[in-house]
């Protein structure tokens, strides 16, 4: 038995807890990586970041583009296209969810994403059972290296404005409002599904007609929704930043509203 | 009686084996308990990709605080689930110390969970820390099971509040005992939100799974050894008290009778929790150590009268319906590496060291037994004492005040003057803190090793 100091005790357990807690805390970085791909930054340095290996194309756009790391619960993933006349030839993972179970899933998906990355030539392709984590993290991934590649193919093309609001803009000529819905983004709360109203080529209004529901996630959607439409409309497209603490939701409703843009610009 | 209880014959040659020391497994469990901490904290760590601001740092302060709080409550009730390999290797007293420590350290973390928690939700719906309250009141309203998770988390603040030394001193014993079972009503309450809003288990089924395997098992333990063995027990045994002998003024001896009693696998040093089935006494229990080495047909228990329950022992009639559970307690001939053996007993404390005078193996010379007490009038069971020693040829020592109220010496230089092998000596100790405390010191100063001193204390 040897001699109890209490007050000693208990300074140093919540000094420990205390000391203990911060470390860990600010080990941690700042920003999401997952959140940072799906953001607006990356694009102004993708078409720099491509241009070296296709700029010598003239109106075509060559060579190969990586995704941005997108970071799924299991692992990062990341994606690389090549490129030639446009078109994707190749699609490779140069970054997949490793060890354990995650090995098994990776060599069961990746070649069959890959595969339909080259015949969908967009991000639009489905995710592989079982594995939709790597499967959604994969498709992320994929969309930053298109838009690097939309990107650097437009300014390859000197035409005017990005691809999008151009492709819109042709039919802007009908001057009618009309009302999109995205395809279902499936979170790992909820789907979320997000529908846009356009006129003359504009997002004039976003809402969500999906969003997870109960428990936190009530508090979430009711936090980040009306955040997420006003950005959408403010920003015209769908790199808006991701509301903190809301994460999946913000991502899931990215994705579907990246697809109702590309349904509204045809 | 004395003479009958002191030829226990049949129990001596039973703990006459070989000295086969049990080292404690304190230390593996203790490593076991770290490394569960760490990884729960690399399920969080696994689980958060990064933290954008100070919000999401408050918000992860707050989960980290809940998962351990979550973890480390499992064990708190685990501790007192009366696992045979914590009460009778590590010892009840040291368990019952851990128990009160780690309680406390993990209710500290419950309420810093539930202030961290709610201050980040607050500040994620834009408003300040002095929206709490609000906050708070509408995370109950709109999550799932946060409403059980407040009224266990209001029961916690319960038990918390009696816990503490000056109001649970100024408790009576089963008031405090009965709020400190809500702790079972509590941990249920305050499981589901773990479950259901927490989002490490959202995210991970394995980290769920693992959660509730450690808290089924935990369930599945308390209920088989704090209900279905204790059933069992008293069913085979059915005790009942046999006599009541007043031993020296306030301290009496209670024969209970059964049937194959030395089949309950108690030993010399250890003790039951009884239940008098009395009126009035009936609803607590209390641990009283054996004051005799068990017998076919008769234990015995030797209690000062320091509380109403002691108080009431004297009162007993026989015939009453005895509801015992144990053989609880580590301070065992197993404790012991050497050959010799001193035994110092304080008071009361006497009880199990008789016993142990008694059973513990040993050649004339091996054993001493020192026994302090106020005047030779409270050295009770001292013919027993001097009968066995005789019979075994042990020494027996005392200690008492002098004429003027002084103390006795008891130093390292006087212990070593007495027994001048001191330091060769297994010490095996029970008696009031304070007197243990300072005994504990002199014995250290005449070159006992601590590991050769087993004691044990039910102080906090």
């Amino acid at each position: 038995m040897k001699k109890s100091h209490p007050i000693r005790r208990v300074v140093l357990a919540s000094a420990a807890t205390v000391s203990g807690v911060v470390l860990l805390l600010s080990l941690k970085p700042a920003s999401d990586p997952n959140a940072q791909a799906a953001g607006a930054a990356p694009q102004q340095t993708a078409g720099a970041q491509a241009s070296p290996q296709g700029g010598t194309g003239s109106g075509t756009a060559s060579g190969t583009i990586d995704g941005n790391v997108a970071q799924t619960q299991y692992g990062n993933v990341q994606v690389r296209l090549t490129v030639a006349n446009g078109k994707i030839t190749k699609a490779e993972a140069i970054q997949a969810p490793k060890g354990g179970t995650s090995d098994q899933k990776t060599a069961l998906s990746i070649p069959k994403l890959t595969q339909e990355t080259v015949a969908a030539q967009s991000a639009q392709i489905d995710a592989v059972s079982g594995a939709t984590y790597t499967s959604n993290g994969y498709k992320q991934s994929l969309q930053s290296a298109l838009d690097k590649m939309k990107a650097s193919a437009g300014s390859a093309q000197s035409g005017g404005g990005s691809s999008q609001s151009g492709g819109s803009g042709s039919s802007s000529g009908a001057a009618q409002a009309k009302t999109v819905t995205g395809a279902v983004a499936q979170t790992q709360y909820g789907p979320v599904q997000v529908r846009i109203t356009v006129a003359n080529g504009k997002i004039t209004k976003a809402d969500a007609v999906q969003a997870p529901k109960g428990g936190l996630s009530d508090q979430k959607t009711a936090l980040a929704i009306p955040k997420l439409n006003q950005e959408a409309v403010a920003a015209g497209n769908a790199q808006i930043d991701s509301v903190s603490g809301a994460t999946y939701t913000s991502g899931g409703y990215k994705q579907s509203l990246q697809s109702a843009l590309d349904q509204a610009g045809g | 009686m004395t003479t009958t209880l002191a030829g226990g014959r049949a129990a001596r040659r039973q703990t006459m084996r070989r000295i086969r020391p049990r080292r404690s497994p304190a230390t593996v469990l203790l490593l076991a308990v770290w490394a569960g901490a760490v990884g729960v904290l690399w399920l969080w760590w696994m689980n958060t990709p990064s933290i954008a601001d100070q919000n999401g740092k408050i918000l992860n302060a707050g989960r980290i605080t809940g998962l351990l709080a979550g973890y480390l409550m499992a064990l708190v009730v685990l501790q007192m689930a009366r696992v045979p390999a914590l009460e009778r290797r590590v010892g009840s007293d040291r368990v019952a110390r851990w128990h009160a420590m780690s309680g406390r350290y993990t209710l500290c973390l419950v309420f810093a969970h539930v202030f961290l928690i709610m201050w980040g939700y607050a500040l994620q719906a834009g408003k300040s820390l002095g929206d709490i309250v609000q906050q708070t009141i509408d995370s109950i309203n709109q999550l799932p099971d946060m409403g059980k998770a407040a009224i266990g988390t209001g029961l916690f603040v319960l038990i918390g509040l009696t816990s503490i030394g000056p109001v649970r001193r100024r408790l009576p014993y089963d008031t405090w005992y009965h709020v400190h079972l809500l702790t079972y009503a509590a941990v249920f309450l305050t499981f589901w939100h773990q479950i259901t809003t927490g989002n490490d288990f959202a995210v991970e089924p394995t980290a769920k799974t693992f959660w509730y395997a450690l808290y089924g098992s935990v369930t599945a333990l308390v209920i088989w050894y704090r209900i279905l063995v204790p059933i069992r027990l008293n069913m085979r045994h059915r005790m009942r008290v046999e006599a009541v002998i007043e031993e020296t003024p306030g301290i009496v001896s209670v024969l209970i009778g059964g049937r194959k009693l030395h089949r309950m696998g108690a030993e010399a040093g250890q003790f039951f929790r009884w239940r008098f089935l009395a009126p009035g006494m009936r609803f607590s229990s209390h641990p009283y150590s054996l004051s005799a080495a068990p017998r076919p047909d008769m234990l015995r228990i030797t209690v000062k009268a320091i509380g109403d329950h002691s108080a009431r022992l004297r009162e007993l009639t026989p015939g009453t319906r005895v509801w015992a559970e144990g053989p609880y307690g580590a301070m065992t001939a197993q404790r012991r590496s050497r050959g010799k053996v001193l035994l110092v007993a304080g008071g009361v404390g006497i009880t199990p060291m008789r016993a142990l005078f008694e059973t513990l193996p040993g050649a004339a010379g091996d054993i001493t037994l020192l026994y302090r007490a106020n005047t030779t009038q409270d050295l009770a069971l001292w013919d027993e004492l001097a009968a066995i020693a005789d019979d075994r040829g042990a020494r027996l020592m005392y200690a008492v005040n002098s004429p003027d109220g002084e103390r006795p010496d008891i130093s390292a230089e006087r212990l070593r003057q007495k027994l001048p092998d001191i330091d060769k000596h297994d010490v095996f100790m029970c008696g009031p803190a304070g007197f243990a405390q300072s005994v504990y010191e002199a014995l250290r100063g005449a070159g006992v090793p601590a590991r050769r001193i087993h004691h044990e204390s039910f102080e906090m």
